[in-house]
């Protein structure tokens, strides 16, 4: 009867579940830096989208059938999404800030204002817009916000790009650490090197052997930092993220879809590699110091 | 056993010229040392702790490069080979460590068979070769026991084993008798006797057991301050 091959590195070693553990936390921050990086790009691309693509329009001595009449003309545009005119409370809120919360006094002229939700992506309707005020003799004035949004969209720019040097830099210490990590695994198992290398062993199939052993411990610490990220995700994604307000836009998007699997997917992937490559250059570096 | 396969050359097993080692940290160990090992020659290293003997055995195994000088192994000069043709060369020989060098998680029967392993045989292949080794030098019973469970004359016996399983046309052994009582030691070492006689095997022993030493006639080389010395009267240095 044939006899099975015990491996030839030890399968336990106590050595190993510390790098397993470093592995396995620094997969689990790269994998959420990454899906938050994601988010962040969603939301400041919704944000921006949501900015400039709001136009208020202040209708001066206009009563509130010509007005609603506007909106229903410009509600009629292709690319808007949505023109209504602010009732006299919503107004009030509005002005609040200015005048206080015992709200406007009685009588006080106030224009209407209608907002637009347009569809910038289709294109600006503030000509159009204008064409339907001067069409139903209507004094008023379109305020977009594209400046503004100029503006925001600057800022927006700096926060991806501070997303993404957050999740480079944690990339980039996780491949080091793992790296480092595996280097110091594996200079305990100097002995097998040296034995294995005055067996007549070839550099190449001793470096085979600790690449194989470090890929599969990397790659499942690295899962188990995958899934727990994907844990937490879940855990955010479905129970609502909290707030609603306006707040809510401004924070990261966490979401679950196909991208967000290959990110996950990724961070145990670029841990086996970093720790395989890590394994080989050390075996065969510390082999270059034998004839 | 096979039969030893003799290098029809004439060219000796070991041939050191000039050869010198240095550590960053001692300094200089062995000093323009002049060897030959003829081939199927039996040969005793001797000297006290320090004198460089575990170095000079090294270079011989391959484990280290000299500083300066030439070694040639069976008519091949080693700095002018591959690290490929290194590691087929390396078969050629049988180390016995000191410190035995056995992988705790591996069986006697596994570490028997490494060499054999790691050159791409398969267990099939070298199963009743390795147990017959194994009964040959007493460990007939022992075949699957875990390292840790053996004695240290058994490991020892394990470690002599593993040297030998490839046939090696060199057998070199670091103090094979160090970590034996004194009847385990002069059965390791007519154990290797035999080897030489029945098969040709070149044997180079490191040891300091000048006792055990006197009991074969065999040539002495001895090692002081990293220089060899003595040479002349034991015919075995070039």
């Amino acid at each position: 009867m044939s006899r099975r091959e015990t491996p030839l590195l030890p399968e336990t070693d106590a050595r190993e579940a510390a790098l397993f553990f470093v592995i396995g936390a620094l997969c689990f921050l790269a994998a959420l830096a990454a899906l938050t990086t994601r988010g962040t790009y969603k939301a400041a691309e919704a944000w921006g989208a949501q900015i400039e693509g709001d136009i208020t329009v202040v209708m001066r001595d206009t009563d509130r059938r010509t007005a609603d009449q506007v909106a229903d003309r410009v509600s009629a545009l292709a690319n808007v999404f949505e023109a209504r005119v602010l009732s006299r409370d919503e107004v009030e809120i509005l002005l609040e800030p200015s005048l206080g919360p015992g709200g406007m006094p009685e009588g006080l002229p106030i224009p209407m204002l209608m907002v637009v939700q347009a569809d910038t992506a289709v294109g600006d309707p503030t000509d159009q817009i204008e064409t339907i005020l001067s069409d139903l003799s209507v004094d008023g004035d379109v305020a977009g916000n594209a400046g503004y949004a100029e503006n925001v969209r600057g800022a927006l720019s700096v926060l991806r790009l501070v997303a993404l040097a957050i999740v480079a830099l944690l990339s980039a210490t996780a491949i080091a650490v793992i790296a480092f990590a595996t280097h110091a695994a594996l200079l305990a198992r100097r002995d097998i090197v040296d034995v294995l290398h005055l067996s007549g062993a070839e550099d190449r199939y001793i470096a085979g052997l600790f690449e194989r052993r470090f890929w599969i411990l990397a790659l499942q610490a690295g899962l188990g930092g995958a899934i727990a990220a994907l844990m937490i995700t879940a855990l955010i994604v479905f129970t609502g993220s909290g707030s609603q307000g306006v707040e809510a836009q401004l924070l990261p998007r966490l979401s679950l879809d196909f991208w967000d699997i290959v990110i996950l997917l990724m961070a145990p992937l670029i841990a086996g590699i970093a720790a395989r490559m890590a394994a080989r250059i050390t075996v065969l570096n510390s082999l270059k110091g034998t004839l | 056993m096979a039969r030893f396969r003799p290098d029809l050359s004439d060219e000796p097993a070991v041939r050191l010229d000039g050869v010198s080692l240095t550590y960053d940290r001692t300094g200089e160990v062995l000093s323009e040392v002049d060897l030959v090992l003829r081939q199927g020659s039996f040969t005793f290293l001797t000297g006290p702790s320090g004198a460089g003997k575990s170095s000079l055995l090294k270079l011989m195994y391959l484990a280290h490069a000299p500083t300066r000088g030439a070694i040639r192994l069976f008519g091949r000069q080693t700095y002018e080979l591959k690290r490929k043709q290194l590691a087929a060369l390396r078969r050629r020989i049988g180390v016995v460590f000191q410190e035995f060098r056995l992988l705790d998680h591996l069986t006697a029967f596994e570490n028997v068979a490494l060499p054999l392993r790691v050159a791409g045989q398969k267990p099939d292949a070298y199963q009743n070769e390795v147990i017959d080794l194994l009964r040959w030098v007493g460990l007939g019973e022992r075949v699957d026991a875990p390292i840790p469970s053996l004695s240290g004359g058994e490991q020892q016996r394990v470690a002599i084993a593993r040297a030998l399983i490839n046939k090696p046309d060199l057998l070199i052994a670091d103090e094979p008798t160090g970590n034996v009582d004194p009847d385990m030691g002069r059965k390791i070492l007519r154990l290797f006797a035999e080897l030489n006689k029945r098969v040709g095997t070149t044997i180079l022993i490191a040891t300091h057991d000048l006792e055990l030493i006197r009991e074969f006639d065999v040539p002495v080389l001895r090692l002081s301050n990293g220089m060899l010395v003595r040479d002349a009267e034991y015919g075995g240095v070039a």
